[in-house]
C-alpha cells in the first residue's frame, strides 16, 4: 500500500521478524526463571524445550501424533471425495443447487463436535464415529468452494468451448474443471485446516489416544510443560496444513492466482 | 417490464424448489423414524423434536441455555473486536509492526483456538473466564487477520488520488484507506462472531455446566435424545442467523461491493 511507511533498509524483513522472536522467547526465559512469570504457568522455553525431546525419545509424542495424523487424513479424505462431487453437481445441475441450499445453510454453522452423539448413534463409539464427525464440516466447505468454482466460470469461455463442439465428459473434463480446480484447492484447503480443529476437539471430548486428548490429559494432571509442547506440535500441523497446501497449489496451478473466498 | 417479471417468477421458483427439498427433507426425518426405518429411540420423529424445543422454550428450562450461550459469544466478541480491530490497522498500516508481529500470527492463527481452552483451564480456573477468553481468542485472530488483509489490498491508486488531492495523515486514512478496506473488516467481524460460536459451543460441549453445547452433551449422556435434538437445532437456527443474516446485513451497508457468495 501506498501509504506505508517504508521499512527501513538496515532492518532486513527476516532479521525483524526473527529479532522478534529471540527477543520474546529470551524475555520469557528470563522471567519465568527469576520469578517474573510464574513456572507453573508459563515455564521457561529451554524446559519445555527439553521435555519435547524426553516425550520424543519415550514414544508418547510419536503415538499421539499418528493417531491424530491418521483421524485427520480419514477425516479430510470422507469429506474431499464427496465435497468435490457434490459441489460440481450443485454447480452445473440448478435443480440440485437449490434443493440442497436449505440443507447447506442450516447445517453448516453447526458446530462439527456436536455431530459427535449423531455418529456415535450410527456407528457405534469408535473409531468412525470420530472420523465421520470431523469430515462433516469439511465437507461443506469443499462441496461450497466448488460449487462457487463452477459457478464463476467466465460464460464466454463456456460458450466458446460449446461452439468448438465440445459437450457432455469434454466440456466438463477439458473446461469445467481445469476453470474451478483454484476454488477446489481453496476448498481443500480451508477443509484440511477444519478437519484438524475438530480432531482435536473430539479428541478432547472422547478419545484415549491423539494430541488431542494429551492436552486434557496435561490440563487434568497439571503438566504444564506436556500442555505447551502439544501446543506447538498441533500449532506447527496447522501451518503445514494451511501453508502446505497453498504451496502445492503453486506447484500444481501456476498459472492461477489465489483465490480467497470470503464466506 | 417482461424481464422484471421473469426475475419475479424465477425468485419464486427458486423459493419453492428450496422450500419443497426442506419439506421433504423435514417429512423423511418425521416418517422413517415412525415407520421405524430408523430407530425413534435415537432419531425421535420432527414433531417430537419441534414440541420438546417448544416447550423448552416457552417452560424456560432450554431458555436459560440459549442464553448462556449468546452471552458468551456476545462478551467473547466484544473482547475480541477493539483488539482485533487495532492490531489489524498496524499491521495492515506498517510493514514493520507486520514484521515483528508475523510469526506469532502464523503460528497461532491455524491453531485450533478450542485447542487453548486447556491452557485457559489452567490459567483461570474452570469457569466463564476461561470459556470467554477461549472464544475471544477465535475471534481475535480472524478479525485482526482479515483487517489486515483489508487495509492491504486497498488500490494503491485510490491512495494516490487521495494524495494528490491533497489528504494526508488521519484524513487520508479515514476518508481513503479505511472505506476500502470495509469490505474486507467487516468480512473479519462476520466470520469473527461465527467461528466463536463454533468456539463456545464446543467449550460447552467439553466442559461448561451450561449453554447449549452442554444440553447436546448432557442430553447424550442420558440419552434425552428429544431434548438433545432441540438443542442441536437450537444451535442450527442460531448459527443460521450469524451467517445469512449477517452476510445480508453486511450486502446491504456495502451496496456497491460485488461480492462473490459461496453461500
Amino acid at each position: 500500500m501506498g501509504s506505508a511507511p517504508r521499512t527501513p533498509s538496515w532492518l532486513h524483513p527476516v532479521a525483524l521478524s526473527g529479532g522478534s522472536v529471540v527477543l520474546l522467547v529470551g524475555l520469557w526465559e528470563w522471567a519465568s526463571g527469576t520469578g517474573w512469570l510464574r513456572e507453573a504457568f508459563f515455564p521457561r522455553p529451554s524446559s519445555v524445550s527439553a521435555q519435547f525431546h524426553a516425550m520424543v525419545r519415550d514414544g508418547t509424542l510419536t503415538g499421539h501424533l499418528e493417531a491424530t495424523l491418521s483421524r485427520v487424513g480419514w477425516a479430510f479424505l470422507v469429506a474431499a471425495l464427496p465435497g468435490v462431487a457434490v459441489g460440481l453437481m450443485m454447480g452445473v445441475w440448478r435443480a440440485a443447487r437449490e434443493a440442497l441450499d436449505p440443507l447447506f445453510a442450516f447445517v453448516y454453522p453447526i458446530p462439527s463436535v456436536l455431530f459427535l452423539p449423531l455418529a456415535a448413534f450410527v456407528l457405534g463409539r469408535g473409531e468412525a464415529a470420530r472420523v465421520l464427525t470431523s469430515a462433516v464440516t469439511s465437507f461443506f466447505l469443499v462441496a461450497a468452494n466448488t460449487m462457487a468454482g463452477v459457478r464463476q466460470l467466465d460464460r464466454g469461455i463456456l460458450e466458446a468451448a460449446v461452439h468448438y463442439g465440445a459437450t457432455g465428459s469434454r466440456l466438463f473434463f477439458k473446461v469445467l474443471l481445469p476453470g474451478a480446480l483454484p476454488w477446489i484447492f481453496t476448498g481443500l484447503r480451508l477443509g484440511l485446516g477444519f478437519a484438524l480443529i475438530v480432531v482435536v476437539a473430539v479428541e478432547m471430548v472422547g478419545a484415549e489416544q491423539g494430541l488431542g486428548s494429551l492436552l486434557w490429559l496435561s490440563w487434568q494432571t497439571l503438566k504444564v510443560r506436556d500442555m505447551y509442547v502439544t501446543l506447538l506440535v498441533i500449532g506447527f500441523l496447522g501451518l503445514v496444513a494451511t501453508y502446505g497446501l497453498e504451496w502445492l497449489r503453486q506447484r500444481l496451478l501456476p498459472w492461477q492466482p489465489k483465490v480467497e473466498v470470503r464466506r | 417490464m417482461t424481464g422484471a417479471v421473469s426475475q419475479v417468477l424465477r425468485a419464486v421458483r427458486t423459493d419453492a424448489r428450496s422450500l419443497l427439498a426442506a419439506g421433504v427433507l423435514v417429512g423423511a426425518w418425521e416418517l422413517l423414524p415412525r415407520q421405524g426405518v430408523l430407530n425413534p429411540a435415537y432419531f425421535p420423529p420432527a414433531s417430537r423434536v419441534a414440541a420438546v424445543l417448544a416447550e423448552g422454550l416457552s417452560a424456560g428450562e432450554l431458555g436459560p441455555h440459549v442464553a448462556a450461550t449468546v452471552a458468551r459469544l456476545v462478551v467473547a466478541f466484544l473482547l475480541a473486536a477493539l483488539p482485533g480491530l487495532l492490531v489489524g490497522v498496524a499491521t495492515g498500516l506498517s510493514e514493520t509492526v507486520r514484521r515483528v508481529l508475523d510469526p506469532y500470527v502464523a503460528l497461532l492463527y491455524p491453531i485450533p483456538k478450542v485447542a487453548l481452552l486447556p491452557l485457559m483451564l489452567i490459567l483461570f480456573g474452570v469457569g466463564e473466564r476461561a470459556f470467554v477468553l477461549t472464544g475471544a481468542l477465535t475471534a481475535f485472530f480472524q478479525i485482526a487477520v482479515n483487517t489486515m488483509d483489508g487495509l492491504r489490498q486497498v488500490d494503491p491508486t485510490l491512495v494516490e488520488v487521495g494524495r494528490n488531492y491533497g489528504a494526508s495523515g488521519f484524513r487520508l486514512f479515514w476518508k481513503v484507506v479505511l472505506p476500502a478496506a470495509l469490505p474486507g473488516i467487516l468480512t473479519g467481524l462476520r466470520l469473527g462472531l461465527g467461528l466463536t460460536l463454533v468456539t463456545v459451543v464446543a467449550v460447552e460441549f467439553a466442559i461448561a455446566k451450561s449453554g447449549l453445547g452442554h444440553v447436546v452433551w448432557s442430553s447424550w449422556q442420558t440419552l434425552t435424545t428429544p431434548r438433545m435434538y432441540a438443542a442441536f437445532v437450537a444451535v442450527g437456527l442460531l448459527g443460521l442467523v450469524l451467517t445469512r443474516g449477517l452476510k445480508r446485513l453486511q450486502d446491504r451497508l456495502l451496496a456497491w461491493q460485488t461480492s462473490v457468495d459461496v453461500w
